[in-house]
């Protein structure tokens, strides 16, 4: 049993993580990430956003993304997540690039051509 | 901000062209670098080091919860002057140099061309055969710094930095879709140009510090002083205390 | 089952994605044969992306896989009772069952060992 002991520094008792389930959901939350980073895109693309819109739509994609594990994981999220705060910021960057190159994509294939 | 209507046929011919091409090239590197890497022989001996320096950090890190007996036992296998592991096995000092070392060398290689290489070939293909017009117009405004830059085959003065040549929309490209490969291939991909560590994986060691010795002569001195601070010694306690506070 | 439900949104959310940009390049060609501004698209085309992106997010999510519950003594709670007593690293294989094999040597007694030396 892989379980590894975080310890949380003002609960008067650590809390064991089972690692396999933490790098199982940590896979899971990757994985919508960039495919949430890829359709998000997509869409600014579809919708004409140029500069400034095109970002604030990204932040707006990110924050729905979140909203929907927040849903997902229902009232009792300590259960699944660590901390909230962690999945809306972590990853912002990486999935930037994908989200700009499927912007620039699409944008070009509908309204630039 | 100007209206320029662009061909039809490069949508066609070059920018869907241009991304299915590093898609693709990503995906054979990935395939290739899994064939190249897959003849690498371990050592034996090699092995067991690397598994006796596992053992003896997870008693340093995990020796609280023993008893001091078994703590000390554990440490006498370790550190003991005629018989312990540390100081009995010998190793010839191996000084592993990387230029010289035919094994780290083929592989810092191999490294290389698989991950390098193609990128730069095919970014000066591409460079070649699609220059001298543009490709797409990025939707997002652009400082005047970047035009010599993105548009590299046109020379417009007036011509607004947000229009870019074919080079930097492959160079878009690959950046934008490593993140992709990861949806794609999995986990451990090698598409991907930025590398994991996979040396940490799974305790199975493979490379050994070049100097047995000096990691050996490191591990027994941190055994050394290693104080033994029993984390168990109220657990009765500290158990008791809890159920009574709880049934309270 | 579950999760042939949320495929089936994923694709209509791709096919409908799909139809917008479609018809979002066929307004935008209008617009440029009748030399009209393009200042925004239609408000059908624009909720219709906006719908299908949620659609096809909310798919994916589901589609991905289970989360995991993150404490190490959830998963112990899930055992059964019958199988808890079997853990690989405890097996013992040098028992009597050796006995019944087709090329069986007896291993040598005490006296024996003693008039070999």
């Amino acid at each position: 049993m892989s379980a590894i002991v975080k310890s949380k520094d003002n609960k008067p008792e650590p809390i064991a993580y089972s690692d396999a389930a933490l790098r199982n959901n940590a896979a899971v939350v990757e994985y919508c990430r960039t495919s949430m980073a890829a359709l998000s895109g997509s869409t600014a693309g579809v919708l004409g956003l140029t500069g400034l819109y095109g970002f604030a739509f990204y932040v707006f994609a990110v924050v729905i993304l979140w909203l929907m594990f927040m849903i997902k994981a229902g009232s009792n999220w300590n259960k699944y997540y660590k901390s909230r705060q962690s999945l809306l910021t972590s990853g912002f960057f990486g999935a930037l690039f994908t989200y700009v190159l499927f912007w620039t994509f699409i944008y070009g294939m509908v309204h630039v051509y | 901000m100007t209206e320029l209507l662009l061909d039809p046929n490069i949508r066609v011919w070059v920018f869907l062209p241009i991304v299915i091409i590093t898609f693709l090239v990503g995906i054979v590197r990935h395939y290739i670098s899994i064939i190249l890497s897959s003849q690498k022989k371990i050592e034996l001996l090699q092995v067991q080091d690397s598994q006796v320096m596992i053992r003896a950090r997870l008693l340093r890190e995990n020796g609280k919860y023993l008893p001091r007996q078994s703590f000390a036992m554990r440490r006498y296998w370790f550190n003991n002057e005629d018989t312990g592991y540390f100081k009995v096995q010998k190793r010839a000092a191996a000084s592993q140099n990387p230029m010289t070392d035919p094994g780290m060398m083929t592989d810092m290689l191999k490294g290389n061309v698989t991950n390098v290489l193609p990128m730069i070939v095919i970014g000066g293909w591409i460079n070649w055969m699609f220059s001298g017009f543009l490709t797409t117009k990025v939707p997002f405004p652009l400082t005047l710094r970047f035009k010599p830059m993105l548009q590299r085959g046109v020379e417009l003065a007036y011509l607004d930095a947000s229009w870019v040549s074919s080079a930097s929309w492959y160079f878009l490209n690959v950046f934008g879709l490593r993140t992709i490969y990861t949806l794609v291939l999995g986990e451990n991909n090698a598409a991907d140009q930025s590398k994991v560590m996979q040396e940490q994986m799974s305790g199975a060691a493979m490379a050994m510090p070049p100097d047995p010795k000096a990691a050996f002569k490191a591990e027994w001195e941190a055994l050394e002083i290693t104080e033994h601070r029993w984390s168990l010694a109220n657990v009765e306690s500290d158990l008791l205390a809890t159920d009574s506070s709880n049934s309270l | 089952m579950d999760s042939s439900i949320h495929r089936i949104i994923v694709l209509v959310g791709f096919i409908s994605l799909f139809h917008s940009a479609f018809s979002a390049a066929q307004h935008r060609t209008y617009l440029r044969i009748t030399s009209q501004e393009f200042t925004t698209l239609p408000l059908d085309i624009v909720l219709q992306a906006v719908l299908s992106l949620f659609a096809v997010m909310w798919g994916v999510l589901n589609v991905a896989g289970n989360l995991r519950e993150i404490p190490a003594a959830a998963e112990l709670n899930n055992t059964k009772w019958e199988t808890q007593r079997n853990l690989p690293s405890f097996y013992i294989f040098n028992h009597r069952g050796r006995a019944l094999a087709c090329n069986y040597v007896p291993s040598p007694s005490k006296s024996d060992l003693d008039n070999l030396e």
